[in-house]
């Protein structure tokens, strides 16, 4: 599905992000309650107003999904499978909602790297978060 | 009909002014027919967009990005009236163009993601929600008019 081009993207991309998953977690997490409110439904158990702890911590659970995604990025259905069977059993988000997650990582990423985030790396990380997406829905029914 | 606040028109405004409209405009059309490729449906007649630098390159592509973010830069004088002031191009996106209104969508966020390469740190989430909030306003207009 990824060409050798896109996971060299994807790598170099991860390797600015790696060992800060909670920074870059929290920013993601604060981008997506901020522009998009109702998904806060979804994290009621951060609160009403989740505080920086919180979207620390709940910032690189998330991230730390994506790093191991990026690892096994040829075997996603195999290592994403608990938390594809959580997000179908017990999450249920809906679909609708991964194409926002996605969009604030692409603003986040593009804030950080600025020029360094070309149409390229773009193309890439889209398609990379698309895939996971589609993983991750794939048990919903 | 979408509302903005005042602090919300003063983030839009504030970051439009700093804006190059032809390079940026160039930029987020190229990238819209490098990361979603079923968009390039639409430009057949642009020549080569074989690849992500053809596109990028492609004079075309810039004059026509130029082109749709001037258009925007209009959004931005009538906020008030998004549907009023797409009128026109909404008939036209329908009736002449044929294009898929979910392409608005996509363009729009590709814009929001240029914006924060440039302006970085300023681009905060409440700067991005207020844009957000304008792409979408933007592609509700342009869709208005579909029958």
């Amino acid at each position: 599905m990824l060409s050798a081009q896109e996971r060299a993207h994807i790598a170099q991309v991860w390797d600015l992000i790696a060992g800060h998953e909670a920074l870059f977690g929290a920013e993601l997490l604060r981008r997506l309650f901020t522009v998009y409110p109702s998904t806060k439904v979804y994290f009621r158990h951060l609160g009403d107003q989740p505080d920086e702890v919180q979207l620390l911590n709940h910032g690189q659970r998330m991230l730390q999904a994506v790093g191991v995604a990026v690892q096994y990025v040829d075997n996603l259905r195999a290592v994403l499978s608990p938390l594809a069977d959580l997000h179908a059993q017990v999450l249920r988000v809906d679909p609708t909602n991964f194409p926002l997650v996605i969009q604030c990582f692409q603003v986040v990423l593009a804030s950080h790297l600025q020029d360094e985030f070309t149409v390229e790396m773009q193309a890439s990380w889209d398609k990379f978060l698309t895939g996971m997406a589609v993983v991750l829905t794939e048990k919903y029914r | 009909m979408v509302h903005f606040t005042a602090e919300e028109k003063a983030a839009i405004t504030g970051l439009w002014g700093k804006v190059n409209v032809e390079e940026a405009g160039g930029e987020a059309l190229g990238r819209l027919l490098v990361v979603y490729p079923w968009t390039q449906r639409f430009f057949d007649s642009f020549g080569n967009l074989s690849s992500a630098s053809a596109i990028m390159g492609n004079p075309k592509v810039k004059a026509h990005g130029k082109k749709v973010l001037t258009s925007f830069g209009e959004a931005i004088k009538n906020l008030d009236n998004l549907k009023g002031a797409f009128a026109k191009l909404s008939e036209l996106h329908c009736d002449k163009l044929h294009v898929d209104p979910e392409n608005f969508r996509l363009l729009g966020n590709v814009i929001v993601i240029i914006l924060a390469t440039h302006f970085s740190r300023e681009f905060t989430p409440d700067v991005q929600a207020a844009w957000q909030k304008l792409v979408s306003g933007v592609a509700t207009a342009l869709a208005h008019k579909y029958h």
